[in-house]
């Protein structure tokens, strides 16, 4: 593959790379036919960026498939799939790149495990740098911005009008819609000292916005940091950003589109603690996942209630925390016998069983196999957890377990090894510890996001698992083969 | 202001005194070769040399001509003694380093001879500080016998090309390998990192290129972690000069306009590294 970026939109791709720096430390090149696709994910799964520029972005723009016949590639046509470090030296100063910059040309070669750029600067000087990569798998995440209820179009500047009132040490910020306006504020943990924190709100009309479709008042809280990139990259081709969300829990989603490139950031919202009362239980106690009232568009809050208190006292930010998950495909899933749950906290008892609800979720576990794709963002319905059992499969590989003190009772169990870590990283409101099946324990982070969507071919089994949220987040990455 | 000096104590003399109206035309070319905490200093009559070794591979030199100072005296043939450079830099920005429009520190400085301290006299504002340095016996400095006879080849380039070059190195390379050819690629500075290698080339034709003769194609690798400090002389500089012998000897010589406009040098030499192995592109 090669490609040349000429002067102008060298300071376009500068700011993409820059943008996707900010969610993490490497990212997926990915040259495909129609042009050069950049992927980047966090180590803790909670924001996405996809930066895909047509072949018309480039001056020239050359791709062929080769196929890898050598005994090592399991891809057999497409060009491989590229994890890169480092590759923002080149690109580091994006304001002094537009004027010295005359051209950069990025050419890949198989054979030889790197990917060369090439700068073109003033005065004659060549820049060459040889960067090696790795393979891995592929990356991409299954977002259904057309089934999201409340979409808003807005300029870059709106938007970056808005977030610079925000101090830079501000983390999370939440966007709060009604159909008559449109308010950010600042997030604040419950045990934050008021008397120390500036908090910020501001409240736009719908006016503002060149397009505004609010089917759902939503108030939903994400970070700031990841976004901050886009912005600046918005600015760099002065496209408008679109806004694509739905109630708190689901991910939002910020993407600008043109002609030339198109660019998505997708990054989890929280959940946020209802009204209701807190569980009287430490924290980190949380109620299960209130299967019958999940089925429903209405409530995820009530059942949350225990676990977002405890995300918010736990107070984490999810990028420092989370193993850094390996990108092994995760396997194909035996079937799972019935799964039962240990120590279920006190909260448990109020929980109601949804007979209906396990008959969609069998039901949509039969579709799985078939359409990975079918059902984003309808939580499945789960059959009851029966106190004080645990969710055990008899399949001696996959055994599930969690913790649900975080201090006191640790289990070890057994996941596959992508789930393994994909639960690792994203323990929703509590610590995980979770065995591979050799035996090797993962512990799990916490972190304050939830599901993004989820995969519809889960076995009911699974499903009985009181903290479903975390298997949504294994939908984010389609590892190779996919299932599990 | 010029300060008018204290002089000594009566009769005695000293082995060096100069003094200098603005501090800073002798503290930032101090700056450029202030990679070690101890320098040794020699003084003739031809102005201040200050020059700062490591690992005896690398030698940096500071050229201070004695046209710089408003007064400047050397009474023996030449006086040389060994001083921290980390406290003469700390004393002569003592009033702070910040480069105020107007205000200036004024300096005299005077060493009696051997074994006595170098005393300085600073002036800013009408706030006088004066400072004594223990000096130390000055150690053998290494001769890297860098004549222009010897010399194969030779560029002359602008700074501004140079100074990202060198700032971005990356540090993540054992060496920086310095290619000169009279043949492409002509003028080459690599680095082979953790992430892979970088290239850097300067075209004989470019307008950056003030002089290039080179005569001979050679490629010397030089340890990075020796040459990183010469980039804070060539931040300072508007001209470097890039030599290297037949052996692979590197001289960078910088030339360093100041406030006024006078001109004073910063020399780097620097030993070829020899054991590294080719490193894979």
């Amino acid at each position: 593959m090669k490609c040349v970026i000429g002067g102008a939109q060298l300071r376009v791709f500068g700011r993409a790379i820059h943008a996707i720096a900010r969610i993490s430390d490497e990212f997926w090149f990915d040259p495909v036919e129609k042009g050069l696709a950049l992927r980047s994910v966090n180590s803790s799964r909670s924001a996405y960026a996809c930066v895909f520029f047509s072949s018309m972005f480039f001056q020239h723009y050359c791709w062929t498939a080769v196929s890898q016949p050598c005994q090592k590639e399991k891809q057999l046509s497409l060009p491989c799939k590229l994890i890169i470090k480092s590759v923002l030296p080149v690109f580091r100063c994006v304001n002094v790149l537009e004027r010295n910059v005359e051209k950069c040309s990025i050419s890949t070669s198989p054979s030889e495990h790197h990917i060369t750029f090439q700068l073109l600067c003033r005065h004659g000087v060549v820049k060459t740098y040889n960067l090696t990569f790795q393979e891995c798998d592929p990356l991409q995440a299954v977002f259904a911005k057309h089934m999201c209820p409340n979409i808003l179009k807005v300029h870059y500047r709106l938007l970056a009008d808005v977030m610079i009132h925000f101090p830079t040490s501000q983390e999370e910020i939440t966007l709060s819609v009604t159909p008559m306006k449109v308010c950010f504020k600042s997030y604040t943990e419950e045990d934050t000292d008021f008397s120390r924190t500036m908090l910020t709100e501001i409240q736009l009309s719908p006016e503002e916005f060149d397009y505004f479709q609010v089917g759902v008042d939503s108030e939903v809280t994400f970070c700031l940091k990841e976004l901050r990139g886009l912005l600046a990259f918005s600015e760099a081709t002065s496209v408008p950003v679109s806004i694509h969300f739905d109630r708190c829990g689901k991910p939002i989603a910020f993407s600008i589109e043109d002609l030339l490139l198109e660019a998505s950031f997708i990054l989890a919202t929280l959940c946020e603690a209802e009204k209701e009362a807190a569980s009287p239980e430490p924290a980190c106690c949380p109620r299960p996942w209130d299967s019958s009232k999940t089925g429903m568009d209405k409530s995820d809050q009530p059942s949350m209630d225990g676990a977002s208190n405890a995300a918010t006292a736990a107070s984490k930010k999810p990028q420092q925390k989370g193993n850094t998950p390996n990108m092994d495909p995760a396997k194909p899933q035996s079937a799972l016998a019935k799964q039962e749950v240990k120590n279920i906290p006190r909260g448990m008892e109020r929980d109601v069983p949804g007979r209906a609800g396990a008959a969609t979720a069998k039901a949509v576990g039969g579709e799985a196999t078939e359409a990975p794709y079918a059902k984003v963002r309808e939580l499945p319905m789960v059959p009851a957890v029966e106190p004080h059992s645990c969710c055990l499969a008899e399949h001696p590989h996959v055994l599930w377990g969690f913790q649900w003190d975080q201090l006191s009772q640790q289990h070890s169990w057994k996941t596959p090894a992508l789930l393994g870590t994909l639960l690792g990283a994203g323990g929703f409101h509590w610590e995980m510890l979770l065995a591979e099946k050799d035996h090797k324990v993962v512990k799990a982070s916490q972190i304050i996001n939830t599901q993004i969507l989820y995969h519809s071919f889960l076995p009911v089994q699974i499903l009985h698992f009181p903290v479903p949220l975390l298997i949504l987040w294994s939908c984010l990455l389609q590892g190779e083969g996919g299932h599990w | 202001m010029p300060f008018s000096a204290q002089p000594p104590a009566s009769g005695e003399r000293c082995a060096l005194s100069a003094s200098l109206d603005n501090a800073r035309h002798l503290s930032s070319l101090l700056r450029a070769v202030h990679f070690q905490d101890y320098a040794t200093c020699l003084a003739t009559a031809s102005g201040l040399r200050v020059t700062v070794e490591d690992a005896k591979c690398i030698q940096a030199n500071a050229f201070i001509q004695a046209e710089i100072f408003q007064e400047f005296s050397v009474q023996e043939e030449s006086v040389m003694f060994r001083i921290s450079l980390s406290v003469l830099l700390d004393c002569l920005t003592i009033f702070g380093s910040s480069s105020l429009p107007g205000a200036s520190t004024a300096l005299r400085m005077c060493y009696r001879g051997y074994g006595y301290p170098l005393m300085l006299f600073l002036e800013e504002g009408g706030v006088v500080t004066v400072c004594k340095i223990n000096t130390q016996e000055p150690e053998e400095l290494l001769d890297f016998d860098f004549c222009s006879t010897k010399v194969v080849n030779k560029i002359i380039l602008q700074s501004e090309g140079l100074r990202e070059a060198f700032a971005e190195l990356d540090m993540t390379s054992e060496v920086l390998q310095i290619t000169m050819s009279p043949d492409k690629p002509y003028f080459r500075l690599s680095t082979f990192g953790n992430a892979g290698s970088a290239h850097l080339d300067y075209p004989r034709d470019s307008d950056l290129m003030e002089a290039f003769h080179c005569n001979q194609t050679q490629t010397n690798r030089y340890k990075i972690s020796l040459l990183k400090p010469s980039t804070k002389a060539l931040a300072l500089s508007c001209k470097v000069s890039i030599r290297t012998d037949a052996q692979g000897f590197l001289s960078l010589q910088y030339m360093i306009r100041n406030e006024d406009g006078q001109i004073c040098f910063v020399e780097y030499y620097c030993c070829p590294d020899e054991d590294i192995t080719e490193a894979e592109l």
